[in-house]
């Protein structure tokens, strides 16, 4: 019988716990929601309004057309901090998911048939590349920072695609490399093997044997690639001038630094600028789990 | 390759090509990565040896180890290492503690564990700087909603300015620090947990284990390779942070939030000194580097022990 009430007062604790972490992990998320389609008045307020009172779209319809809210119109004096910038999300998302899905067939592209050479063939300087390339991770960014400008402006790429995909396929095309040389070393060779027999090249057991069999090590990868470009900020905010290549998290920081600005369009833009992770991890959560997983406990 | 080729002509190609395939497919991304990685790197130890003053962008004279001297005596170096070891202290210690009872929480047979399980990793797949822009105005001291919240309730008389307070600040930095990286921890000791075999918890329990028990003698040890793997990883994430600080606080209130690494960007982009700033990077490499040395060390005789 005590042990009965421990073990239910056990899970009540427990049930609490994961409530007040549910609130601490989703809670700036639902906010920021919250906030974005509520007015700046309603929203200065002290205190706020978890449940917005008067829910509106204005917010969302400035952002995308231009019409100024009708909360901004009530108080004269808050007109100024309409933001022109705010209106810069949509094409800085744009540029965002470009460089991203270009990094990501990079990474694919390169990173995969690199992965198999490193699990599955025998070469000179393997171990030494290998190690070559998971040490470039360990620079500081902010070291390489000026030189990656100096080198990019050198090559008149300054503010082009080009540039932040080279640079963001560099950033994450170790860990891809590494994370699917791991993942094909602990898929079981036989099948391969029977491909050799039956006179396959490495490069034909790779695209018609492996690459179907590691479809999920596949996505995985890719998706980590996808969200480290799409959330790099530092190599974007140097390499980038004008909204023809200025990423999302550029963009947002730069309107968050504007101490005039709107909260209610900050919130906007946030919340649009988060839509694609959001959805990316919450549709890939079970390879990403996986995948993470994997490269703690394969070894 | 058609199969109606010369026989002799088929066999000897694929030969060659069998040897020369391993380097074809490593070099594309080996050339990517050298590229961006030798050059600049070359360069940027180049630079820290050179004045290179961006008012003066004509002089570059060189000066050997000066910046390095002028960096470690400056007014800010020490200070700077202090904040940046306490952070990262807390940092590891938080993300530890975080991602250890949340793994515990989501291994649990709780009916709120599956909901968990998909938002935990939210945090982790959005931007640094957006992240920490939302804390920002959650910590704001004049609309926050936290201080919102604690007023409501009566908790507080008047909102708190969490990020102007010195203390307050390092505190607020850190926890939504912990709020960004720990949930990727927490999946790797989730990944740890789940390979323990029950039987070796039931066995104790047979032997009379008590929670903390079971917890010290057989979850530790067996979660100690990935124990070091976050504290490596989260060393490395607190002493290089940037962009948090970059959008929180900026450094500070009075510096009391400038890590090393914010110093090494102020140099560059508001003293305007290259040199300086590109040496400051260098030694934060260097101490980086030295950490992940001796946490490899630990990590070996860890093994040995074994």
């Amino acid at each position: 019988m005590n042990n009965k009430v421990r073990r239910s007062l056990n899970t009540v604790l427990l049930n609490i716990l994961a409530i007040l972490l549910i609130v601490y992990i989703i809670g700036p998320f639902v906010w920021m929601a919250a906030a974005s389609i509520q007015g700046e008045n309603e929203l200065l307020k002290k205190p706020p309004n978890l449940i917005p009172e008067n829910p509106t779209l204005d917010n969302y319809n400035y952002v995308f057309t231009g019409k100024i809210p009708t909360a901004y119109e009530v108080k004269g004096q808050i007109r100024s901090r309409i933001s022109q910038e705010a209106r810069l999300i949509g094409p800085a998302v744009k540029n965002s998911f470009i460089i991203a899905i270009s990094v990501m067939a990079i990474n694919l592209f390169f990173g995969t048939p690199a992965a198999y050479a490193f699990a599955r063939l025998r070469f000179r300087f393997k171990n030494p590349s290998y190690s070559f390339i998971l040490a470039s991770r360990l620079m500081p960014a902010m070291a390489i920072a000026i030189p990656y400008y100096v080198i990019i402006r050198t090559f008149h790429l300054l503010d082009t695609y080009l540039s932040l995909i080279m640079v963001n396929s560099v950033i994450t095309l170790p860990f891809t490399i590494w994370f699917l040389t791991l993942y094909i070393s602990n898929i079981p060779r036989e099948m391969e093997d029977a491909g050799l027999v039956d006179g396959c090249t490495p490069f034909q057991s790779l695209t018609k044997i492996l690459v179907p069999m590691m479809a999920p090590g596949l996505v995985a990868a890719g998706a980590f690639a996808f969200m480290t470009s799409y959330n790099e900020f530092l190599f974007a905010r140097f390499l980038t001038q004008t909204i023809k290549t200025q990423t999302g998290p550029v963009i947002i920081a730069s309107i968050a630094g504007n101490p005039d600005v709107s909260y209610s369009l900050i919130s906007v833009c946030v919340t649009l600028g988060l839509i694609p992770p959001l959805i990316l991890a919450i549709s890939m959560r079970k390879w990403l789990t996986e995948g993470l997983s994997a490269s703690v406990t394969y070894h | 390759m058609g199969k109606a080729n010369d026989v002799q002509f088929e066999r000897a190609r694929p030969r060659i090509w069998d040897r020369l395939y391993p380097y074809l497919s490593i070099l594309p991304a080996l050339i990517i990565i050298a590229l961006f990685t030798v050059y600049p790197f070359v360069y940027a130890v180049r630079i820290s040896f050179f004045q290179n003053l961006l008012t003066k962008p004509r002089s570059h004279p060189f000066i050997g180890l000066q910046n390095y001297e002028e960096v470690i005596s400056s007014y800010y170096f020490r200070s700077a290492l202090t904040v940046t070891a306490l952070y990262a202290i807390a940092v590891v210690l938080g993300v530890l503690i975080f991602g250890l009872g949340v793994a515990m929480l989501l291994n649990s047979n709780i009916r709120l564990a599956n909901g968990l399980k998909i938002i935990i990793l939210l945090p982790w797949a959005i931007p640094t700087v957006v992240a920490g822009l939302m804390w920002k105005w959650i910590l704001n001291s004049d609309f926050g909603i936290l201080s919102g919240i604690l007023y409501s309730f009566g908790l507080i008389s008047s909102y708190i300015p969490f990020l102007a307070n010195p203390t307050l600040a390092k505190i607020s930095l850190v926890m939504a620090h912990i709020w960004k990286e720990g949930p990727l921890a927490a999946i790797f000791f989730l990944a740890g947990l789940q390979l323990i075999p029950k039987e070796l918890y039931e066995a104790a329990k047979i032997d009379g284990g008590g929670g903390w028990r079971l917890f010290r003698n057989i979850t530790l040890p067996l979660l100690r390779p990935i124990i070091l793997i976050v504290i490596v990883y989260e060393t490395m994430t607190a002493i290089l942070v940037f962009d948090l600080i970059y959008v929180m606080t900026g450094g500070g209130p009075a510096d009391s939030t400038a890590l090393l690494s914010w110093f090494a960007y102020a140099e560059i982009f508001k003293s305007l000194n290259l040199g300086h700033g590109v040496a400051l990077a260098i030694i934060i490499a260097l101490i980086t580097l030295v950490l992940i040395l001796i946490y490899l060390r630990l990590l070996k005789t860890e093994e040995i022990n074994v």
